[in-house]
């Protein structure tokens, strides 16, 4: 089985304090390192899984600037074959543009593939929907959420799906298709600096993302960033231990936590 | 396995020396003379073994061969790192550390946040003078009980008039965790980074702040013409000089627990108890095992990160009932790591931990 991973490489907010800049034309990343999106990074490990055991190649393919080539090496280190840049200087915010530009690429580079894993979502953006676009514009069928893969069969394979209240659904999809994989299908491997230093060695192929350009321009554009407004919930204690500790118990008992 | 390695393991005389001295051996899965023997014969080992080792060293300060088994236990886990096989919390912190340079992950960017405890401005090491690094370590530039450390030892060599300079927010991890994790390829890159930053800023001479740093500046880093020691080493020097004086008093009974970088890796007994001993009114005690044969309290080499699968009586634990035993009130260290292991069981036991800076705040 081919499987194609689409991997994007994304700045590690988590611990940020992020500064929005030029009157919210654009956020301060400048000292913010990056990473690979983490529903990618299990996406790449379930690809890698399945061609572990059933046979198949893993490509994986990175949409955007010429530092995206980190996670492609990461991918290879995992496991993957190959490892396609589609290099872009521009950051496609609109994930229909980022769909069809995805399908041209596909479509006219001849890729061979059998199923499509993205992530459910990208941690940047979190529009949460490149995998469904792109199942719709290549007339694939397609499943999001997808948190087991049971079966993998020619024509077929078997999934489960997460749903709400805890429920899953098993569902059988037929290959080709698209598949959105959720974070904690699996527990992706290690990857040593060792392990991306070589797979540095193997060449990852460059294209350009103009030639696979969208035929209409985006429908959704970033108009301006902004903080959340602020509600005022958050009570802040200072002081000496004990008094804090006193104001604290006083705030519970007030509030009904505490008796 | 690289050669080496794999011919001093076959040296190996399975004397029982290294198991011995093994902080882990007898308690728990691990049996380290076994890992030797199973090595020499290439026999398969299991996976969780190599994670029981502390990294104190005393297996490889003991063997009469120069096998250096915990330098092998580095080897077996290297492999499994490389098969990326390793637990899942190992995992964690080794990402985190090549995303943010420190096993926690947290932002880089808040590397420096514990100069803002200082009413006075620590320059920048490249606009000091002697060009003389403070280095802080992850743990004391991001954990809330150890940032105080830094703090307080900022002001006692600025008291003493010592100059220094700090990194900020350039400092990398050290890599010393790393290397013993395992992972050799992130610790050379971690290395790369600070040797470049250090050489940039023409730094002289580095205190570091924890015994693991200073291990790996002083010992893993090549040779880098760089002078590096101990905070301990520096205080005790100003103590001895005149420097630094005391005038309060500390009435309390404090046994010094040796941190094994410090102690038996590096030799560095004296110049703690030196400082505690010319603190007026303190009382210092030593353990049933000092020094040399200090207990390991199961920190280091990675075990900060992960809980071992067995359930034993820890270390810390063993060490805190000593210090009870022998009349001590508070149970003094000039390590990090053995600050937050001990710090648990000595709370229950009604029993204080204080890093060395901590007491001698209260005198100055």
């Amino acid at each position: 089985m081919n499987i194609l991973v689409f991997t994007k490489r994304v700045a590690a907010t988590q611990e940020e304090e992020l500064r929005i800049r030029d009157e919210g034309a654009s956020v301060d990343l400048s000292k913010v390192p990056f990473k690979i999106n983490d529903w990618d990074n299990y996406s790449i490990e379930e690809a890698v899984r399945i061609v572990e055991k059933t046979g198949g190649t893993v490509t994986a393919i990175s949409i955007g600037d010429a530092e995206s080539d980190e996670v492609l090496r990461r991918a290879i280190a995992m496991g993957a074959k190959d490892g396609f840049l589609v290099n872009s200087e521009s950051v496609f915010h609109d994930p229909g543009v980022r769909s069809r530009l995805i399908q041209n690429f596909i479509q006219k580079e001849n890729i061979p593939f059998d199923v499509i894993f993205t992530g459910v979502q990208s941690e940047d953006d979190q529009f949460g929907c490149v995998g469904g676009i792109l199942g719709a514009v290549l007339g694939l069928p397609y499943s999001s959420m997808v948190i087991g893969i049971d079966a993998v069969e020619k024509d077929h394979m078997i999934i489960r799906r997460e749903l709400e209240g805890g429920l899953q659904e098993r569902i059988k999809i037929t290959v080709p298709c698209v598949l959105s994989i959720q974070s904690g299908i699996n527990e992706p491997r290690y990857v040593s600096i060792m392990g991306i230093r070589k797979a540095s060695k193997v060449e990852r192929k460059v294209f350009k993302a103009a030639d696979y350009a969208a035929e209409a321009g985006p429908g959704i554009e970033v108009v301006q960033w902004a903080y959340p407004e602020k509600k005022g919930v958050a009570t802040m204690l200072t002081g000496e231990l004990d008094v804090v500790c006193g104001q604290l118990l006083g705030i519970l008992k007030e509030k009904g936590v505490f008796q | 396995m690289p050669e080496q390695t794999a011919t001093r393991v076959l040296t190996c005389i399975q004397c029982g020396k290294c198991t011995g001295g093994c902080p882990e051996s007898g308690k728990t899965p691990f049996n380290v003379r076994m890992l030797m023997r199973k090595t020499q014969f290439k026999s398969n080992i299991e996976e969780s073994l190599p994670w029981y080792c502390t990294s104190c060293g005393a297996c490889t300060i003991r063997c009469p061969r120069d096998v250096k088994p915990s330098e092998v236990v580095i080897e077996l886990r290297s492999k499994l790192v490389e098969d990326g096989e390793i637990p899942v919390t190992i995992q964690k912190a080794l990402e985190n550390t090549f995303v943010q340079k420190n096993p926690w992950g947290r932002s880089r960017n808040k590397r420096a946040d514990w100069l803002r405890k200082l009413d006075f401005e620590v320059p920048h090491v490249s606009e000091t003078e002697s060009k003389r690094l403070l280095f802080v370590c992850c743990i004391q530039a991001y954990d809330p009980r150890c940032m105080v450390i830094p703090v307080n030892v900022a002001r006692l060599l600025k008291t003493g008039g010592i100059e220094f300079g700090v990194l900020g927010e350039e400092e990398a991890c050290c890599g010393n965790e790393i290397r013993r994790i395992g992972e050799s390829g992130l610790f050379e890159e971690l290395q790369e980074e600070n040797l470049g930053t250090f050489t940039e800023y023409g730094v002289q001479e580095i205190i570091a702040l924890s015994p693991h740093c200073m291990n790996a500046l002083k010992k893993e880093y090549g040779d880098t013409g760089i002078e590096v020691v101990h905070y301990t080493e520096v205080l005790a020097k100003m103590v001895e000089g005149g420097a630094l004086k005391f005038p309060g008093s500390f009435e309390k009974k404090v046994v010094y627990h040796d941190p094994c970088f410090l102690g038996k890796q590096s030799g560095i007994f004296d110049e703690p108890r030196s400082i505690l001993k010319a603190v007026p009114g303190l009382e210092l005690l030593e353990f049933s095992r000092a020094r040399e044969t200090s207990l390991c309290c199961e920190g280091g080499g990675g075990r900060m990160f992960f809980e071992v699968e067995s359930v034993y009586q820890r270390n810390a634990e063993v060490r805190v009932i000593d210090a009870g035993k022998r009349g001590a009130q508070v149970i003094a260290a000039a390590c990090p790591f053995c600050v937050m292991t001990l710090e648990d069981p000595a709370t229950e036991k009604g029993l204080i931990v204080k890093e060395l800076s901590e007491i001698l705040m209260e005198v100055i």
